[in-house]
């Protein structure tokens, strides 16, 4: 068996995790490799952790088809996932860590480090900068490439100008920029992970299932947090709200409501950040700002 | 028309049957539209749910959104459970049996009711049940990957059908679904869009007030299969009725009444820019749905004169 590169993507639905490993294996097959792309993700929809992955292997067939679960890089395309899901699961010692943060690379190492190798790039900044929209996708690719020799550049620019179009030539700018823009730590192999906890959600066991599925609590998704979908969140100023309630009937979540003093705050719980609330609102008492955790 | 005003929290009830917690997209119309459809029902009512995204999202074991009695039933059965439900009401009040005064309510996607409940829903229309069937209208299969449906308008570009050198996206017209069901002779159809609040909860209580089968057709605007910014999920359900692609109408005994009609319709071209699934048309295509839109528009007009 020769060697077998793994990647394993973390992202949220519609950020193009999925894209971003199919780019990848369509690059490695140019250059006369074998790889493989696919993501697993479960009912749920945009805004919630998606996971891709990449198998790219030198010159032999792959016959493994499972999810990935030992990975050799790991790349991180939401910052808010890091506190949400333990994307370090598996990774392999002397692997790659990338991740997407606007953070310093020092600090993230006091949080993430490993005995892997780190890279941080502002992924988000260069999109919004060259793309407009925080799709992060082909930024994410330039800090593969960065650090990882599994695809070059060149085999990289005709799938992303098939995908893309006539967007390819930004998308292919913003690439070249991550390239360069990220910040790689030395690999330090004796240096431990820094532990985190992370919450679990537990299922029931078939045994506790009742017959025909019925389930005999109504409405108890309430206990379900949509909130860590969330990117951007809503922040009202009272001082230009007139209390109209708007965004508390527009709000598909359905979690804005009024306080004791008649002023309206969404439940950050449920809120999902799609920003209805700011775009309906009359006077414009409601802006989305960035989601930063911790 | 939409004395929307102020003051929302003294119009509107806060109270609902669809809870917080669902796993929607973020800015799904769909999910709103849900909302505000279970506020207008009230508590009352025993809703039946096709296959599709409302029911994926709301229902993953072990948990549920609904707080109603809600089955889930297979693609093309909602008509048909729904139909059932009121039939046995019927006969166990007939038997002697009190029962409290239940809507039935039957819901469904597109998918389920311009393409695979289609005949079951023409059934349950002619036999004359007493429900309401409410189609949540996204204009295509968005739960299992944004491929066409028979409503998926002219010219959009969908995952079966993609816009490319050789296809310009969708190929046929959208089905007229409203139109169908007024041809049943049903008491009451409506469309209706959750752009439009008070307007979308009126009908529905005309609705749940008539004895029955009534049809509400919903449009829900849907960012991941429109390819739209989740934030301009409200602001396209209003160009559609302002352009005049969706139009607000009820048919109350074949009488047709429409809800909104501005003095001049924007041109169609506004309402298909920001949409990423009509990107690729060009000059000629869009003229061309001008010309139908109008056309339909016109027809329409007529009718409720």
């Amino acid at each position: 068996m020769d060697k077998l590169t793994e990647i394993r993507w973390h992202g949220r639905g519609g950020q193009g995790a999925v894209t971003s490993a199919e780019l990848t294996a369509l690059a490695a097959i140019k250059e006369g490799k074998f790889a493989q792309a696919f993501p697993s993700f479960g009912p749920e929809r945009r805004g919630a952790p998606v996971l891709a992955f990449n198998r790219i292997s030198e010159s032999e067939h792959i016959r493994v088809r499972s999810a990935v679960t030992q990975p050799d890089i790991v790349v991180v395309l939401d910052p808010g996932l890091l506190y949400i899901v333990d994307v370090t699961s598996g990774l392999k010692d002397g692997g790659a860590l990338i991740i997407n943060s606007s953070k310093k690379l020092v600090d993230i190492k006091l949080e993430f480090g490993g005995p892997w190798q780190l890279a941080v790039v502002d992924a988000t900044a260069i999109a919004l900068e060259l793309l407009k929209v925080p799709i992060v996708n082909t930024t994410m690719l330039g800090a593969l490439l960065r650090v990882s020799d599994a695809i070059k550049l060149d085999s990289l620019l005709e799938p992303i100008e098939e995908r893309f179009g006539k967007l390819a030539q930004r998308n292919i700018e913003a690439c070249k920029r991550a390239y360069k823009e990220t910040s790689v730590a030395k690999l330090s192999p004796t240096s431990k992970k820094v532990e985190r906890v992370y919450a679990k959600e537990s299922w029931p066991s078939w045994q506790e299932l009742t017959p025909g599925f019925v389930v005999t609590e109504p409405g108890n998704a309430r206990s379900y947090r949509t909130g860590d979908w969330r990117a951007q969140r809503p922040i009202f100023n009272h001082d230009r709200c007139i209390k109209c309630g708007i965004c508390s009937l527009f709000c598909p979540e359905d979690c804005i409501s009024q306080n004791g003093d008649g002023y309206f705050e969404a439940d950050l719980y449920y809120c999902k950040g799609c920003g209805i609330c700011a775009r309906e609102c009359w006077t414009q008492a409601i802006t989305m700002v960035e989601e930063v955790k911790e | 028309m939409e004395t929307l005003g102020i003051y929302v929290p003294r119009l509107v009830t806060r109270r609902q049957s669809f809870a917080p917690g669902h796993r929607a997209c973020s800015g799904c119309g769909e999910a709103l539209a849900v909302m505000l459809v279970m506020k207008a029902l009230g508590r009352n009512v025993i809703v039946v749910m096709s296959t599709g995204c409302m029911e994926i999202i709301s229902s993953q074991l072990p948990y549920t959104s609904w707080e109603v009695p809600w089955i889930h039933t297979l693609f093309e059965n909602s008509a048909i459970v729904a139909s059932g439900i009121e039939a046995g009401m019927k006969a166990l009040r007939r038997k002697g049996t009190s029962l409290p005064k239940t809507k039935v309510v039957a819901m469904g996607g597109d998918g389920a009711t311009f393409d695979i409940g289609f005949g079951a829903i023409s059934g349950a229309f002619e036999r004359g049940h007493d429900f309401i069937y409410v189609c949540f209208d996204n204009e295509a299969y968005m739960n299992t990957g944004i491929q066409r449906s028979s409503a998926t308008p002219f010219g959009a570009s969908t995952t079966t059908q993609p816009a490319g050198k050789v296809s310009m996206g969708q190929s046929t017209w959208k089905k007229n679904m409203p139109a169908i069901a007024v041809a049943h002779d049903i008491p009451y159809v409506a469309t209706a869009s959750p752009s439009y609040p008070f307007d979308l909860m009126n009908k529905i209580k005309k609705a749940v007030a008539i004895e029955g089968p009534t049809y509400v057709h919903i449009l829900s605007v849907c960012p991941t299969g429109w390819r739209i910014p989740t934030d301009m999920t409200i602001r396209l359900g209003r160009l559609a009725v302002e352009t005049g692609v969706f139009p607000l109408y009820e048919v109350e005994d074949g009488k047709y009444t429409l809800n909104y009609d501005p003095p001049r319709l924007r041109p169609v071209e506004d309402y298909l820019k920001p949409q990423g699934r009509f990107r690729h048309l060009t000059p000629k295509m869009v003229k061309k749905i001008q010309q139908r839109v109008s056309a339909e528009y016109a027809s329409l007009k007529e009718k409720a004169q």
